[in-house]
């Protein structure tokens, strides 16, 4: 490109070193040699070495000073490409998107085909969904580099988000005959599953599916092929060959059932089979309507569960729930269990059947306590947690659960109490731990809580700051609404925040993986991100905390502070 | 309980298990540079609800042709989901995809000295070898055990069975527990 306002050969050389530097992280050297040249009067005011001087700054971390020379050398030289360049990937440093964009147009009215800057555009155009400007970034970039495979992959890729399945895939087809000559790869792999993908959303399941056959073995996931192929067929209503892929992919991993609810025919077949996969079991306890088969199966279904003692029977069992007969059927089973344990060890009267193991009564009162908590029978609950925990006082799910039917009956100080005894049986587990500290937030007790939580955060840090660090939103959720509640409503504010900036850092996240992902060829979960991130906000830590935030902006406008003390915590009493 | 392979979408509900379970802990950033560039070796096992209650994040380790391996980031199951073999099944589907999308010869992982019902489930249950002690590997100082479990066999039943993608239940591969 012709410089705007060219240096003669010696500066002009001092400038490309500048380039250089920053290119390889030497900011200091940069800032040497852009002195060089602005020492000399005649180019003391030289627009893109001022530029690129802030470009530089900037990176040293010095922001202010930056933004003084990016926008002097600017002034200085309106018609350089390489001012408005500079100008643009300093404001994307900031996080300044919009401002960035327009920065780049600007650059590029003086210089139409500069790739580096069309690349940096088509980046910020995709991060902020512009979908349209992409396009016809990804265009030009095609036209200009049309030997590159990420100049046809962001081509098809910016038809494929504006929904133009036709030309997206007559890209890839275009760029799949052309251009991937083998090896077969997993790129390659990928790249057709991408282009099936786009088929997909098309709604051309035939079409898709005869693409999948055609290049299923230059396909290296196979899961993929099935779990796709299997789809299709359900959409087309070919249930025969449905039920064929489904088969096979049971086979494959007996506990995803995730479409097999659309076949019923599987379940006797698959519990012979795969006698302990708990998925097609489970499964048919959803299924079955008839109270008398329901009771049947579930009476198996449980004494295994006690028998083998899988402590979690209940909250495995507890979606059935929904339906009162099968609630029932459940509970006349359950304490038909502990009256024939207690009395001779068997899960029946039936003097044939082999005897339990001790343990087995143990479960049978740890699921009954559960299941008349969820009933909200306070006490029948806390009554079999009782003789539960006397049959064996060492075990912590007993403790957890206690504190659960306390919490429920709204005693969260009890309930709290309950699992820092859970926690001390086991200090080495953080799930108890969490637990705990979830609790004592739920109390009120938030310095508590850190210091629980401090058990498991890096040494030398405050708590809450690692915690922070490391993203921790179920906690920083916990104290938004505990200090709400205590009416701290400085406290609450600050921990809605620091959620709320940890969203802004999983949208900043995507960046990287604009270009990253064109590379590995990851394209389908690419897209993934992409609609994640579209709706990212909508996540339930954040919709928490925005409720927290909301709640008390409204109430500091209509309550504003005056100046008495804040709340204290709670008697720990 | 329900096991499959991990989307973008479960990325962030695997951190949250992760913070609830494991001291090791990462941004997300992290999470999605797994789920990105190997999509199809982390798994989730979710409840009912469609809740996370364990998952398994991995990658490989592309250092070389010939050294081509899988490595578990981070294994977790809820301490109120044990006891239903989880663990075991979702480290079983990652090795497979491991060995089918990547050509994978091994997969390793990294353990807590300390940590003795993980270390019975790798050696016992999924076939892992110690490979050695790596000194103060953790942040607090404590050491690892560094595993590694062979593939071979998953490759080699692979390669045989060409299309069809059985696995029989006696295999080494997929075992029932």
């Amino acid at each position: 490109m012709p410089p705007s306002n060219p240096l003669p050969p010696k500066e002009n050389a001092l400038f490309k070193r500048i380039l250089r530097c920053y290119e390889h992280k030497q900011y200091k050297n940069g800032l040497k040699f852009a002195k060089q040249i602005l020492s000399n009067p005649k180019f003391a005011e030289h627009g893109e070495t001022l530029a690129m001087k802030g470009l530089t700054l900037n990176c040293l971390g010095r922001k202010e000073e930056a933004y003084d020379y990016v926008r002097r050398g600017l002034r200085n030289d309106l018609k350089s490409p390489v001012c408005w360049h500079v100008y643009g990937l300093l404001q994307r440093s900031d996080k300044k998107y919009d401002e960035a964009i327009k920065c780049y147009r600007n650059a590029l009215k003086w210089e139409k085909e500069n790739i580096q800057i069309l690349r940096d555009l088509s980046l910020l155009q995709i991060q902020m969904r512009d979908l349209e400007g992409y396009k016809d970034t990804r265009y030009q970039l095609f036209m200009l580099r049309p030997t590159q495979r990420a100049s046809w992959i962001g081509f098809a890729m910016s038809y494929h988000l504006l929904g133009d399945y036709e030309m997206a895939n007559s890209i890839l087809d275009a760029f799949r005959t052309n251009q991937m000559k083998g090896p077969y790869d997993y790129e390659h792999s990928e790249l057709l599953l991408y282009q099936n993908m786009v088929l997909a959303e098309s709604g051309q399941y035939e079409r898709a599916l005869q693409h999948l056959q055609k290049f299923q073995s230059q396909i290296l996931d196979k899961l993929s092929i099935k779990e796709t192929s299997g789809e299709y067929y359900l959409k087309l209503r070919r249930f025969k060959e449905a039920e064929a892929v489904y088969e096979d992919l049971l086979k494959r991993n007996p506990e995803n059932l995730s479409k097999a609810e659309d076949i019923e025919a599987f379940f006797d077949v698959y519990k012979k089979e795969y006698p302990k996969a708990i998925a097609p079991r489970r499964l048919q306890l959803n299924e079955a309507h008839d109270p008398l088969v329901f009771e049947k199966l579930v009476d198996q279904y449980l004494r295994q569960g006690l028998h083998k003692g899988v402590p979690p029977l209940f909250v495995d069992l507890r979606t059935l729930y929904k339906d009162q007969s099968k609630a029932d059927t459940i509970e006349k089973l359950i304490l038909q269990y502990i009256e024939n344990l207690k009395k001779h060890d068997r899960f029946s009267s039936d003097t044939e059947e082999d005897k339990s193991p001790a343990s087995a009564l143990l479960w049978a009162y740890y699921f009954a306590a559960q299941h008349f908590d969820h009933k909200k029978d306070t006490d029948r609950a806390l009554q079999y947690i009782d003789a539960a925990i006397e049959h064996t006082p060492t075990l912590i799910e007993l403790f957890i659960v206690k504190g659960k039917i306390y919490k429920h009956a709204g005693d969260p100080v009890e309930a709290y109490k309950l699992l820092e005894e859970a926690q001390a049986m086991d200090t080495a587990d953080r799930y108890v731990n969490s637990k705990c500290a979830r609790y004592m937030l739920r109390a009120g007790h938030l310095k508590r809580a850190e210091e629980m939580c401090a058990k498991f955060t890096r040494e030398g840090v405050p708590a809450t700051e690692n915690l922070n660090e490391m993203q921790c939103m179920w906690f920083q959720t916990e104290a938004a609404a505990a200090y709400q509640r205590l009416q701290q409503w400085g406290e609450a504010l600050k921990k809605a925040h620091e959620v709320d900036r940890h969203f802004s850092e999983i949208m900043e996240d995507q960046f990287d993986f604009h270009s990253y992902c064109m590379r590995k060829m990851t394209l389908r979960s690419y897209v993934g991100l992409l609609r994640l991130e579209d709706v990212l906000r909508s996540h339930p830590f954040y919709f928490r905390c925005a409720r927290v935030a909301i709640q008390v902006y409204l109430r500091l406008y209509t309550h504003p502070l005056q100046d008495v003390p804040q709340t204290t915590e709670p008697d720990t009493g | 309980m329900n096991i499959r392979c991990a989307r973008p979408s479960d990325l962030m509900n695997m951190q949250h298990c992760n913070l609830l379970c494991l001291p090791e802990n990462y941004q997300m950033k992290y999470y999605f540079y797994h789920g990105l560039s190997w999509p199809q070796l982390s798994y989730v096992a979710e409840d009912e609800k469609g809740h996370i209650v364990g998952y398994v994040l991995a990658k490989m380790e592309e250092d070389g042709e010939d050294n081509r391996h899988g490595h578990i980031t981070s294994l977790a199951v809820k301490r109120s989901h044990r006891r239903l073999g989880l663990a075991q099944k979702l480290m079983n589907q990652a090795s497979l995809a491991m060995v089918e999308c990547f050509q994978a010869k091994y997969v390793s992982l990294h353990v807590r000295k300390s940590n003795r019902a993980a270390l019975n489930l790798y050696t016992n249950s999924l076939g892992f070898k110690i490979l050695e002690i790596e000194p103060k590997y953790y942040a607090d100082g404590e050491d690892a055990f560094s595993m590694m479990r062979d593939l071979s066999a998953f490759a080699a039943e692979n390669k045989t069975d060409g299309d069809n993608l059985e696995i029989k239940s006696e295999s080494a591969i997929v075992s029932q527990c």
